[in-house]
C-alpha cells in the first residue's frame, strides 16, 4: 500500500509543516488590527506579537497613526504605550478622542540614533510596554536584527516607521508594509510577510485621522460612510 | 567570630602580571628613594634578580629584564576589586592595606558547608581573577593575617586555647598589619625574644617605659583579649576596573585573555549587588592616541562573565587597532536588579507588568534624563501645537498604579 507524499505530509500534526503558498500559523494569535481586510492577509489574523513590524512611509501624516489606533486602544492598561523619537508632537486631544489612554502613553525623545536604539531595546525587553512605536529615519540592518531578536524574546509588538526607500533593502523584520496615501484612504502594499507575496495592494478606508483637524476629519469620515 | 585573611603576595608585581598568561622576565621598581627592585617574576628570580637589589645591578645580571614602575593607585584598586569579589561569600568584608582583604565569615559557614569547604571554595573562585592569594582563618583578624603570611592554609577554629597557634610565629610579624615600629622589634630581638609565644615573659612595665606598650596591645588584639573592630568595605556604585598590560600589545588576539580577567571582576561586582547588566564599555588605552571604546550590549540584563567575554571577543575580532594597547579599562553603570524568581499565586501577571512598567520608567529616566521622558495631556488651548503638553507630568503617571 503506497501513500502519496502529500497525504503523508497532511497527516502530520499541525504546526510542524508550513507550505510556502499558505500563510504561516503562529502559535499565538495576533493583535487584531481593526481592519478586517488587513487581518485576513496577516499570519495569525492580526499584528504579530513579539515581532518587529516595519511600516515604510514617504511622508508623515498620511494616516499612518490611524492604522495603529485600534491596536493602541486595545493595549493593556497596566503597561506603557511607548512612542520613541516621534518626529512631531502628537496631537493629544485627537488621541484622547480616539480612545487612547493618554496616561499610559510614554513619549521618549532622543537626540542621537544610538540612544534611540538603546531606548527601543529597553522598552521592548522590559516587558513593561504593550506596544512600542518608534521612528527610525536611518537604521542599519544589524541594528534592526537586534531589535527583531529583542522583540522575539518578549511579547511586545514593535512598530518601526522607516522611509519608503528602505523597501528595496533586505530587513530581518517579520512583517513589512509600505503605506501610500490615497484620497480618503490608505494604500497598503505588503512587502514581506510570513506567507506568499500579495499581488495587489490593500486599500483601507480610515475611520479616523488624528493628524487632521477633528472637525474636517469628522466631516470626511461621515461623507465616506 | 571567624576571620579569613586573603593576602596577595607580591601585589606590586601581580597587578602587572595578571593580564597575561606568561609575564616573562619582569621586575617592578620602586623609584624612591633609590631605584630598587620590589618584586620580580619567578623567571627573573631564577636568573638572579633579587628584592631590594638596585636596578643597575639587576640589569647587569639579566640585561633583557623588563622594568615597570610601581603603581600604588593600581594596587589599591586591585585590592578593592578583590574585596568586591569577596562580597559573594559574606557581607562583612574589610580592606587591610597594603595587601590583604579580611572576611568575617562566621555567619556564612553553614551556607557553604563548614570552614574547610569555604576555604577551598574561596581559593578556587579566586583563580579566574588572575590573582595569586594565600589564605588562613582564625578567630581574630590579626591572627588570620599573620597565619596567612607565615603559614598559608592554616585554618584555626575558635576553641579553648586556640591562641597557642600564634606562639611559634616569629616576632617580625608584629609589624605586619599593626603599628609596631622597627625600633621596637629591634629592642625585642635585643632582649632575646624570637617568637610571639615568648612575649608574655617580658615584663609589661619595662615595655611601657621603653615606649613599646604597642606590642602588648597588638598581641592582646591578636589573641582576642581586646576588641579589634574593622570598618566594613562598601562596593562601589559604578564599576570601573583597569588592567595594565606588562608590555604594549599591537594585536587584538592577546587582549582576549586580559578582557576575560576584567569580565570575571565585573561578574563578581554584579553578584555582590545581585544585579545584571546589559551594556558596558571596554576602553583600550593607547599611549598617545585617545582610547578606543568598544561598547558591549547584551539583549537582556545578565551577569554571566562568559557571555560578556564572547561578545567582547566578537567586537575585538572586528577591530583594527589605531595604536598599540597599553591598558584595558572596563566601565559599567546602571546595573539592573535581577531578582530571584518569585512565583505568584494570584494575579501575578498584571502585578509583574506594573512592576516592569515602573522599572522601565526608572531606567529610561536614569539614562535619557527627566526631560526626555514624558506623557501627553490634552490642554484646553485653541492652538494645536499647544494642545498637548506633558513635560514633567510623569509623577501623575507613576501614581497611577
Amino acid at each position: 500500500m503506497s501513500t502519496s507524499p502529500l497525504a503523508t505530509l497532511a497527516g502530520l500534526p499541525p504546526g510542524l509543516l508550513w507550505p510556502a503558498d499558505r500563510l504561516a500559523r503562529p502559535a499565538e494569535a495576533g493583535v487584531p488590527t481593526g481592519f478586517a481586510a488587513l487581518d485576513a492577509q496577516l499570519p495569525g489574523g492580526g499584528w504579530p506579537r513579539g515581532a518587529l513590524i516595519e511600516l515604510l512611509i514617504d511622508a508623515f501624516g498620511i494616516g499612518e497613526l490611524a492604522l495603529l489606533l485600534p491596536a493602541l486602544r486595545a493595549a493593556a492598561p497596566e503597561r506603557w504605550i511607548a512612542w520613541i523619537a516621534p518626529p512631531h508632537l502628537p496631537y493629544a486631544p485627537a488621541l484622547a478622542a480616539a480612545g487612547v489612554r493618554l496616561d499610559r502613553l510614554l513619549l521618549l525623545t532622543s537626540s542621537d540614533p544610538a540612544t534611540t536604539l538603546w531606548t527601543i531595546r529597553q522598552a521592548v525587553a522590559s516587558g513593561g510596554c504593550s506596544v512600542v512605536v518608534a521612528w527610525l529615519p536611518n537604521a542599519q540592518s544589524a541594528a534592526l536584527r537586534r531589535l527583531q531578536l529583542a522583540a522575539e524574546a518578549s511579547a511586545t509588538s514593535l512598530f518601526v516607521f522607516r522611509p519608503g526607500g528602505a523597501a528595496q533593502q533586505a530587513s530581518p523584520a517579520s512583517l513589512r508594509l509600505r503605506l501610500q496615501p490615497a484620497p480618503d484612504a490608505l494604500v497598503l502594499e505588503i512587502v514581506k510577510r510570513r506567507g506568499p507575496p500579495l499581488a495587489w495592494p490593500l486599500r483601507l478606508i480610515l475611520p479616523e485621522r488624528p493628524a487632521a483637524f477633528p472637525s474636517r476629519a469628522a466631516r470626511r469620515c461621515s461623507g465616506l460612510r | 567570630m571567624l576571620w579569613f585573611a586573603l593576602i596577595l603576595p607580591d601585589l606590586p608585581l601581580q597587578v602587572f602580571t595578571r593580564g597575561v598568561e606568561d609575564a616573562g622576565l619582569l621586575a617592578v621598581v620602586e623609584p624612591q628613594p633609590r631605584a630598587t627592585i620590589v618584586a620580580a617574576t619567578a623567571a627573573a628570580r631564577v636568573r638572579g634578580v633579587e628584592r631590594h637589589q638596585g636596578v643597575a645591578g639587576a640589569l647587569v645580571v639579566v640585561p633583557e629584564l623588563a622594568l615597570r614602575e610601581r603603581d600604588p593607585a593600581l594596587e589599591t584598586a586591585t585590592l578593592a576589586e578583590l574585596a568586591t569579589w569577596a562580597g559573594r561569600f559574606t557581607p562583612c568584608v574589610s580592606l587591610d592595606p597594603p595587601d590583604a582583604v579580611l572576611l568575617e565569615a562566621s555567619a556564612s559557614l553553614r551556607l557553604f558547608g563548614g570552614i574547610d569547604a569555604l576555604a577551598q571554595r574561596i581559593a578556587k573562585a579566586a583563580l579566574p581573577l588572575g590573582l595569586t592569594t594565600t589564605l588562613a582563618a582564625a578567630p581574630t583578624p590579626l591572627a588570620a593575617r599573620w597565619l596567612a603570611r607565615a603559614r598559608p592554609g592554616t585554618l584555626v577554629r575558635p576553641s579553648e586555647g586556640w591562641a597557642h597557634a600564634l606562639d611559634a610565629l616569629p616576632i617580625e610579624l608584629l609589624a605586619d598589619g599593626a603599628p609596631v615600629p622597627a625600633a621596637t622589634l629591634e629592642l625585642l630581638r635585643g632582649v632575646g625574644v624570637r617568637r610571639i609565644g615568648e612575649l608574655p615573659r617580658v615584663p609589661r612595665d619595662g615595655l611601657a617605659r621603653r615606649d613599646a606598650s604597642v606590642v602588648t596591645d597588638t598581641v592582646a588584639r591578636a589573641r582576642g583579649r581586646d576588641p579589634d573592630p574593622r570598618p566594613r568595605f562598601v562596593p562601589a556604585e559604578r564599576f570601573a576596573s583597569r588592567l595594565v598590560l606588562p608590555a604594549s600589545v599591537a594585536h587584538t588576539e592577546p587582549l582576549r585573555f586580559a578582557a576575560g580577567r576584567l569580565f570575571s571582576n565585573l561578574a563578581a561586582w554584579l553578584a555582590a549587588r545581585r544585579a545584571g547588566l546589559d551594556c558596558c564599555r571596554l576602553h583600550l588605552e593607547h599611549d598617545r592616541a585617545p582610547a578606543t571604546v568598544v561598547e558591549i550590549v547584551t539583549g537582556r540584563p545578565q551577569r554571566d562573565a562568559a557571555r560578556f567575554v564572547q561578545l567582547a571577543c566578537e567586537h575585538l575580532a572586528a577591530l583594527t587597532l589605531p595604536a598599540p594597547v597599553e591598558a584595558l579599562r572596563l566601565t559599567a553603570d546602571a546595573p539592573v536588579a535581577l531578582p530571584a524568581c518569585t512565583p505568584d499565586l494570584f494575579d501575578g501577571e498584571s502585578d509583574a507588568a506594573r512592576e516592569a512598567a515602573l522599572r522601565l520608567l526608572d531606567r529610561l529616566r536614569a539614562r535619557l534624563g527627566r526631560d526626555a521622558v514624558h506623557t501627553v495631556l490634552p490642554v484646553a488651548d485653541h492652538r494645536p501645537e499647544r494642545a498637548g503638553r506633558g513635560r514633567g507630568r510623569l509623577h501623575g503617571a507613576r501614581d497611577h498604579r
